[in-house]
């Protein structure tokens, strides 16, 4: 959709400067928005590479920062997993500026449904009173929530790479270079700083110097993930590290929250109508509202919707979807991600200094595109077309090998690219 | 202290355990004594084997939390001072309760003395007296500020000190001369002790910092925030500014006037200068002067005769000044919205006390404006009327139809059918959805079941039999109802659906939500009104236009209806072969994954599941090869196979009964209940007979569980919501979809009340009024022994595996504290992680570990109503 106009392209310079477009030109965008959130499933089909990112919660700056250090669309492929307004200052410019971006480059850029995507949490968490504030009105608000409702409730990511081309970058902390794997290697995630300097590196058989890998706690650390080299019979599970494979990385789920237990493959979720506000229970709300935990099977959510759902339960969905890897977002995390359950799930948090005061940095995980030729070229967007139905795979062997992950790490925008951050006061009075 | 007598001290056998690791470990068996040595208290435990040796001495102190064990008379626990547990096991009840008396006395005249002491303390020892602030001192006033802020006593001081020298005053020529000299620092450091005063949290002091005196010289330090060296704020400009109030009529008291301008100031601290900074309790205090301020303004304003009388003159034919009607609109708008927070007794009379002076009125007036922003206005009162009393707002417009003047519904309806601006139609046609809600809260109904409990609970029971509500909606389907489908109703005999404009998309769409809404509420009378209007193949006629969107809501109207199960509706439906378009869609959409494709799947999901027998037979024998040909989900093959099963003989049927056990003939309206597994979703493309049984076996062996569980557990939870949300049609699908996944999965299908009350300040979809109402749903039987054995399982991993340990510690805290604990506890177990990966790189931030704990224990504190960290 060639949806380009020098309109849209004013409205998204607008944006950038964090200035709110017009409440006409909102209405034409929703609308157009609408058009297109309408032809997509309720599991968006996405080609690697892209950049998956977490929860924005309004914080434009740091948004900007995101796209500085990610690349800018339409140079990136990106995936937002939903949260893009409340608790921040500036809900209304970031939602829009990323719907702006998502009408004028469609296939650059998906957005998926948060469980702050909804009427009733933005009423009391703070997109609704902006609103009120910005246009004196609540029909920006009316205009913005029914977008809402169109909103894909999930994306599948495909043709990953198993192995990340390693940086050409520095390393943040050149001493520490020795103990990093080397180029011959197959590097499987990657951490960079806010710089593009690389901040550690893993490879996939595991030659870190890293001391105690069996004796770490089962949850969280990349490190532990590493299947050794000879699993048991049956598992599958062994990674030989030798020749390069140009295996594809397997598919990846993303959803907002996690999973559910009315969702036993990812086919089901396409028999939702999810065009309706976030229900308070059932499947549409679960995957929107639930949190992986280190309990057995699943649990009651402390948020009073959703659940907390185990490691064998995300192995066992993994498993029966052929899925490599789950990634969402939805739980603060302070360093920005965090690996769960032997790497099978992981939370992307992209709101650094959420709330302006949390104190933590933010990450987005960049998946890179299964190459299987030497000539790897990041950011190759071929215009191929979407895959056809990757969701109808047939059950693949067990123990996946994950994608490549290549994480980037970064924090609050410096203070002074943005002004002071604050709401908008009333602007008249009679009380 | 010489006053307390030492027990008599004939020995006590007693053993002394110390708790060490969770086991009490057992120091030995001695004789016991209270003894007052040097005016201090002790009690001693000599070792009975080694008189010589002490097993122990401990001083009584004040708050070691003694105490003497309920049931067994022999024991006394404490804590020691460096936070040991300890116990003292007696051998017999006597010599426990005379130590125990010993210990009651001294801790009680020590108790006494510290009071004696405390007054001084605060008067004497610890007055905070600051010098008289210059630019020279600020570095040293901000050092001891802050150093006072530490300690609880110290900031009660500090606030004291500050309001009785009235130090703000003195400190506020400073900015301007730091301004003269141009001293940045000087600044910074003012604004940096302004917020710390301020956040002090102290209300006093906030509100003295609004008054007109401080106000300016106050955000004029706040100006300069040191957080962002390169930029200055202009608080001041923007707060002198005098335009910005706008005084519609003039008011006389001048301490309402004052409170109005301290309102303002304040939401402008909340909002723009503090917005980043603010603390929760700060935040709420500031919330609470905001609210009482405004209640007092609009309890002083709604008494006032005159004040009215003027306001509402305003809408009289002798006002010119059409800025002033618009004006007044929305001064009245802004006081019904404070209104929404005053008590139903005071919002009562206010409301009574507009609507006397002609309330209604201004609504016809502003809903009939040419300025949108005067149209919204009037919706927004209308609604908050409606919100308030409907059974009032209904009896008015009785009132009007009595009296053969033009009700406010028909006002509403002629402007919905031409309002141009879509955000007010929008709004427009919600007003008319909440006008019509038979169970729209109702303050009248309230003051009755006040007085009046029985009444209440039959109100409780259908208040759609209320009469007043009842012949209301009759009176409206008699009359108004045709001229606001009338539209709709016009679409008959349209040849071309491919030229509609955006206006009419947008109307249709809103009528037809309009009607779904009316279909669920109020059943009989909608069902008579669409049949004789013939409204069911109007909205199927919209199907046939190019909007999606337009499409996706007509097929919204025919699930509703099918979701009532109501043989009515599915007559009419099958009677007009409202299906062909609904197939039309299907097939047009059909490999494509998109969202029109999915709520059509959705829509026969739900019949095939729900097994609407009508349905299904007009499907089947219509639409047979149709419905053969798709293949690419298994539904409609699974569609034909239940017609096949109805009509084959009787052996397959009972067959198929020995598995599906709560088939049933019966539409059942608790959906939960006829979900069996295996008819549940999507298997491979050609599903035989065969295949389908197999399929079934399938997927016992990835449950692991008996197949014949299943129903019974389904069937055990059947919690549907309570909740009438505006949205909910899909809802009720959405649950039910595939609750194959086993008994666990439905034990924990609905989160008990008591989970949902222990989540404190996370953010939940419970927040909203309408949610709360769902909060007490009835405990799932089935829940709670399964709840507890996954608690049995936690507590087994605890012991079988130290490391774990502290993941299972955290979860189990996630589970039952606040969700920021979890949020905490998550940063430690990877904080860990990350430490060791900082040995990798040598530590580069090394710096980022401490300051990760300070702060997410900073946000554990921090848990307020409104800013809770769930996220």
């Amino acid at each position: 959709m060639s949806s380009g106009g020098s309109d849209l392209d004013k409205a998204i310079q607008q944006l950038r400067a964090c200035r709110p477009i017009p409440e006409n030109q909102v209405r034409e965008l929703c609308y157009k928005a609408r058009e297109l959130l309408i032809e997509e499933g309720n599991v968006v089909g996405v080609d690697a590479p892209v950049t998956i990112c977490g929860d924005i919660h309004g914080q434009f700056h740091d948004l900007m920062e995101l796209f500085r250090v990610g690349g800018d669309v339409p140079d990136t492929n990106y995936l937002f997993m939903g949260d893009f307004v409340d608790r921040g200052f500036y809900s209304l410019e970031s939602f829009l500026l990323l719907l702006c971006l998502k009408v004028r480059y469609p296939d650059r850029i998906t957005l998926i449904r948060g469980n702050h995507e909804s009427r009733q949490i933005t009423t009391v968490y703070g997109f609704y009173d902006e609103c009120l504030r910005k246009y004196g009105s609540a029909n920006v608000w009316r205009y913005c929530c029914e977008v809402f409702d169109y909103l894909a409730l999930g994306a599948l990511v495909t043709g990953t790479a198993t192995n990340l081309e390693p940086s050409e970058a520095p390393f943040a902390d050149p001493s520490s270079q020795a103990s990093m794997p080397g180029l011959d290697q197959d590097i499987e995630i990657e951490t960079l700083n806010s710089n593009g300097e690389i901040m550690f590196r893993f490879a996939r058989n595991g030659e870190v110097s890293q001391p105690s890998q069996a004796a770490s706690a089962p949850s969280s650390s990349p490190l532990v993930d590493t299947p050794s080299r000879t699993g048991p019979s049956g598992t599958g599970a062994t990674s030989s590290s030798n020749g390069s494979r140009g295996n594809d990385g397997g598919a990846v789920l993303c959803v907002h929250g996690g999973l559910s237990p009315l969702i036993d493959t990812i086919d089901k979720i396409r028999l939702l109508d999810r065009k309706q506000e976030v229900p308070h229970e059932g499947a549409m709300c679960d995957l929107l509202w639930s949190d992986p935990d280190e309990i057995d099977g699943w649990g009651l959510s402390p948020r009073g919707a959703g659940f907390l759902f185990g490691a064998d339960i995300v192995k066992c969905f993994n498993h029966k979807n052929d899925l490599s890897l789950i990634a969402r977002a939805h739980q603060l995390v302070m360093e920005g991600f965090k690996e769960m359950f032997d790497s099978t799930i992981v939370t992307v948090w992209s709101a650094p200094n959420y709330c302006y005061r949390c104190g933590n940095v933010a990450a987005i995980l960049e998946l890179g595109e299964d190459g299987s030729n030497a000539g790897f070229v990041r950011r190759a967007n071929g215009d191929a077309g979407r895959k056809q139905n990757s969701v109808l795979m047939e059950r693949g062997e067990r123990g996946r090998e994950g994608p490549g992950r290549r994480y980037r790490v970064f924090e609050a925008a410096p203070q002074d690219s943005r002004g002071m951050p604050a709401k908008k006061p009333v602007a008249d009075y009679f009380l | 202290m010489a006053l307390a007598a030492a027990p008599a001290n004939d020995r006590k056998r007693v053993k002394v355990y110390e708790l060490k690791n969770n086991d009490w470990f057992d120091r030995g068996t001695g004789f016991c004594k209270g003894v007052l040595l040097n005016d201090e208290a002790r009690i001693l435990v000599s070792s009975e084997d080694d008189p010589s040796r002490q097993l122990l001495e401990t001083k009584i102190s004040k708050d070691d939390g003694y105490q003497k064990q309920q049931g067994t008379d022999t024991l006394i626990v404490w804590t020691e001072q460096n936070g040991t547990d300890m116990a003292l096991s007696f051998q017999e009840a006597e010599g426990c309760g005379a130590i125990w008396e010993f210990v009651s006395e001294i801790q009680q005249r020590l108790q006494q003395i510290n009071d004696g002491l405390s007054d001084d303390v605060i008067e004497n020892m610890n007055p905070i007296l600051l010098p008289p602030p210059e630019l020279g001192n600020l570095p040293e006033l901000e050092n001891m500020m802050r150093a006072a802020n530490n300690s609880p006593a110290g900031r009660d001081a500090l606030a004291k000190f500050i309001v009785t020298a009235d130090y703000i005053a003195k400190l506020i020529p400073l900015v301007e001369m730091a301004e003269d000299l141009e001293s940045i620092q000087d600044l910074h450091r003012l604004c940096n002790i302004m917020k710390l005063l301020i956040l002090l949290n102290d209300s006093a002091i906030i509100e003295y910092v609004v008054t007109d005196e401080m106000i300016l010289g106050v955000v004029g330090a706040l100006e300069y925030d040191p957080d962002f060296p390169c930029h200055k704020a202009n608080h001041r400009q923007y707060l002198s500014d005098e335009s910005k109030f706008k005084e519609v009529v003039k008011i006389e008291d001048q301490l309402i006037k004052k409170k109005i301008h301290y309102t303002y100031r304040l939401q402008y601290l909340k909002d723009v200068v503090l917005a980043r900074i603010l603390d929760d309790p700060t935040f709420s205090v500031l919330n609470s002067l905001i609210f009482f301020h405004q209640v007092d303004i609009v309890q002083h304003l709604q008494g006032n005769v005159n004040f009215l009388k003027e306001l509402f003159g305003i809408f009289g034919a002798e006002e010119q000044n059409l800025q002033r009607k618009k004006d007044a609109v929305l001064f009245i708008q802004q006081c019904c919205a404070v209104a929404k927070s005053l008590q139903a007794n005071a919002r009562a009379t206010l409301y009574q006390n507009f609507i006397h002076n002609g309330l209604l009125d201004v609504i016809q007036f502003a809903l009939k404006h040419q300025d949108a922003s005067v149209r919204v206005a009037g919706t927004d009162i209308l609604v908050a009327l409606i919100d308030h009393d409907a059974l009032m707002v209904r009896g008015y417009i009785f009132k009007a139809i009595n009296e053969k003047t033009k009700p406010l519904t028909d006002t509403l309806i002629e402007l919905l059918l031409v309002e141009v601006d879509l955000g007010v139609k929008a709004q427009m046609a919600d007003a008319i959805k909440v006008l019509l809600d038979p169970n729209a809260n109702s303050a009248s109904i309230e003051a009755i079941g006040r007085t009046n409990s029985d009444f209440l609970a039959k109100v409780r029971g259908g208040i759609s039999a209320i009469p007043q509500t009842d012949s209301f909606i009759q009176n409206f389907y008699d009359e108004s109802a045709k001229k606001l489908f009338q539209p709709l109703k016009d679409l008959e005999g349209r040849k071309s659906m491919d030229d509609l404009t955006i206006q009419e998309v947008s109307l249709y769409s809103h009528l037809v939500e309009v009607l779904c809404f009316f279909i669920r509420q109020h059943s009989f009378r909608s069902k008579y009104f669409i049949l004789s209007e013939g409204l069911a193949s109007r909205v199927a006629q919209l199907m046939l236009c190019p909007e999606k969107h337009l499409k996706l809501t007509s097929l919204k109207y025919f699930r509703t209806c099918i979701g009532l199960h109501d043989e009515f509706h599915n007559r009419q439906i099958i009677q007009n072969r409202l299906f062909d378009p609904i197939l039309n869609i299907l097939f047009e959409t059909m490999p494509r994954d998109n969202l029109l494709n999915s709520a059509c799947l959705e829509l026969f999901e739900f019949i095939k599941r729900e097994n609407i027998k009508a349905i299904i037979i007009h499907l089947v024998e219509t639409y047979r090869e149709k419905l053969q040909t798709i293949t690419y989900v298994d539904t409609f093959q699974n569609l034909i196979l239940r017609y096949d099963q109805m009509h084959e003989p009787a052996t397959t049927q009972e067959m198929d009964n020995s598995f599906t056990t709560q088939e049933s003939d019966t539409p059942v309206r608790n959906s939960g209940s006829v979900n069996c597994g295996r008819w549940q979703g999507l298997k491979d493309a050609d599903a035989e007979e065969e295949a389908y049984f197999n399929g079934s076996d399938n997927e016992e062996d990835d449950e692991n569980l008996p197949n014949a569980v299943k129903p019974v557990m389904n069937g055990a939870s059947p919690v549907r919501p309570l909740v009438n949300y505006p949205d909910d049609e899909g809802d009720e699908d959405a649950m039910d979809i595939l609750s194959s996944s086993g008994p666990t999965v439905s034990s924990t299908q609905s989160p008990s009340p008591s989970s949902s009350a222990s989540k404190q300040d996370q953010e939940s979809p419970a927040t909203s009024p309408a949610a709360r109402d769902q909060t007490p749903q009835p405990t799932n039987p089935a829940q709670t022994p399964l709840e507890r054995l996954s608690e049995k399982r936690r507590r087994d991993d605890d012991e079988e595996d130290e490391l774990a340990k502290i993941s299972t510690q955290n979860s189990k805290r996630r589970s039952s504290a606040s969700s920021n604990a979890s949020a905490t506890s998550t940063a430690i177990t990877h904080g860990h992680m990350l430490r060791r990966k900082k040995t990798i790189n040598s530590g580069k931030d090394g710096g980022g570990a401490p300051k990760k704990m300070a702060i997410s224990i900073g946000v554990k504190s921090g848990g307020g109503e409104s800013n809770g960290e769930g996220e």
